[in-house]
């Protein structure tokens, strides 16, 4: 298991790099090596590393190994084929987990991403959305039975292809450089992160490396089933490049679009959920 | 639904209070124990704010009262949350959500500042406002079925409790775990204390995922 562990966040930090890569060559720009993120991540856990003078000394490196638990949590949820419910829980308990990282400084450029990742909230409703309509197909939220009604019916993506789509605005929601990436806009520096360095940004690569991985691999598994992991890895090569093409080709929103936005998709999932309830 | 949390690992029936643990309690119950600890253990942090007019920057203190209130509070509304995430009754879950309510007021009406005391007296006007469906919607699922219990509940093949009274539930619980909004618009701002206004989302956070795990079994 931990072998899977620290291949999950390699991959995931590779992914990233893809993912920052990819948009770099859409915008005509060189672009940073693919295995950036991973060098970044090795980088910060060897740099001299300090806890601000303002900060709640507990909460800031606490938040830090909680980011890291819940999605160590996660991967091993989905490998056991456990409920996606579980999934759902720390994909949203990672909004915690934001605002911990921005308050925990003291320093108004993190709290102000902290706020905005609560004000963002909208963002989560979606992939409710998304579980509702899977609960409403196969009659279970256990990912190993999820897989095996895949195995009679086909892949969910045939099937409730808008509970897919909201499912990848979920993901999309929380990629970097994004149009909804308000946490972390360059007006706020690095939002929520901007106070945390060396080892602790370190471990916060880690989870994020984590987190991609985790949320890709669940996409996957839910809307296409079991496939054998070299598949598996291509296909999530494959999303992040297509995330890259939105995030490339669309602008980072204000706060106030980003919500509106988000609220509005979020509205017409919840609709398409109570339609799926209504026939199904 | 037979499975929505997981398979049952155990269930204590303690009195009324059924407690019942599923991977996906057991999960949300740790996150609660763990953030109640950092709670413990944590001081507040100084926030930094702009002086506008000035080229200046302030550090915000927290007094030692208002430190102990908030921490207490703070603590409670833990507890709270940890019971709201494994009881297996439909009436205990109401009262532990109330609970995380009244907690959250207490947590953002302790700082002493017009602007967090005017979003403290909405917020705790909403909370107010949410046990009537909260407790209703636990009256009628006793009424309609004859128990509050979870476990009974989840045995019936298809659900017998209504489609409105799951509704009223959810809305009960929406106006509980509307904190984090109300905290937001005004006491991250004006007012310190992370560790404390992080137990308000996460408090908010973890009712509403119980409740979506309760509508679907029960």
């Amino acid at each position: 298991m931990i072998p899977y562990l620290i291949f999950a966040i390699f991959f995931g930090l590779l992914l990233l790099g893809i993912h920052r890569k990819t948009i770099a060559r859409i915008q005509r720009r060189p672009g940073p090596p693919v295995w950036q993120e991973i060098l970044h991540m090795l980088k910060f856990a060897f740099k001299v590393t300090w806890i601000p003078a303002t900060a709640s000394d507990t909460l800031f490196v606490g938040v830090v190994l909680i980011a890291i638990g819940i999605w160590t949590a996660a991967l091993f949820v989905v490998l056991a084929g456990e409920s996606i419910l579980i999934i759902f829980g720390i994909y949203m308990l990672h909004k915690i987990v934001e605002h911990g990282f921005g308050l925990s400084s003291g320093s108004p450029y993190g709290k102000f991403g902290g706020v905005r990742s609560v004000i963002s909230a909208a963002s989560e409703i979606p992939l409710f959305v998304s579980i509702a309509a899977i609960a409403i197909y196969t009659k279970s939220l256990m990912l190993s039975d999820i897989i095996d009604y895949q195995q009679v019916h086909g892949p969910l993506i045939f099937i409730i292809p808008l509970a897919a789509f909201a499912m990848y605005m979920v993901i999309l929601s929380k990629m970097p450089y994004g149009p909804f990436s308000v946490v972390e806009a360059k007006e706020l520096v690095s939002g929520y992160k901007t106070e945390h360095f060396g080892v602790w940004r370190a471990g916060l690569e880690i989870c994020n490396g984590l987190k991609s991985y985790v949320l890709l691999m669940t996409f996957v598994i839910v809307f296409f089933g079991a496939v054998p992991f070299a598949w598996l890895l291509l296909a999530m090569v494959l999303i992040i490049i297509t995330l890259a093409f939105v995030c490339a080709l669309c602008p980072m929103l204000s706060p106030f679009d980003s919500v509106t936005i988000q609220t509005g998709i979020a509205g017409l999932m919840l609709i398409y959920a109570l339609y799926l309830g209504w026939t199904g | 639904m037979s499975s929505v949390g997981g398979a049952t690992l155990a269930h204590l029936p303690f009195g009324d209070i059924v407690i019942y643990i599923t991977p996906f309690t057991l999960t949300l119950f740790l996150l609660a124990l763990v953030f109640t600890i950092l709670v413990i253990a944590s001081r507040p942090e100084r926030q930094l704010d702009i002086t506008f007019g000035a080229d200046r920057i302030i550090t915000k203190e927290t007094g030692l009262t208002e430190m102990r209130f908030r921490r207490f509070m703070a603590i409670a509304c833990g507890l709270a949350s940890m019971g709201a995430m494994l009881t297996g009754d439909v009436f205990d879950f109401a009262l532990f959500t109330s609970l995380v309510g009244i907690t959250n007021v207490g947590i953002v009406a302790a700082v002493k500042s017009r602007h967090v005391q005017n979003a403290a007296f909405q917020y705790g006007l909403v909370a107010m406002a949410g046990t009537v469906p909260l407790f209703g919607a636990a009256a009628m699922v006793a009424a309609t079925t004859g128990t509050l219990s979870m476990l009974e509940l989840a045995k019936e093949a298809t659900s017998v409790v209504p489609f409105a009274v799951k509704a009223f539930l959810v809305l009960g619980v929406m106006g509980e775990g509307m904190a984090p909004f109300y905290a937001a618009k005004a006491e991250m701002f004006r007012a310190p204390g992370a560790p404390y206004v992080i137990m308000c989302s996460l408090s908010s956070l973890l009712i509403f995922l119980r409740v979506i795990e309760v509508v679907l079994t029960v």
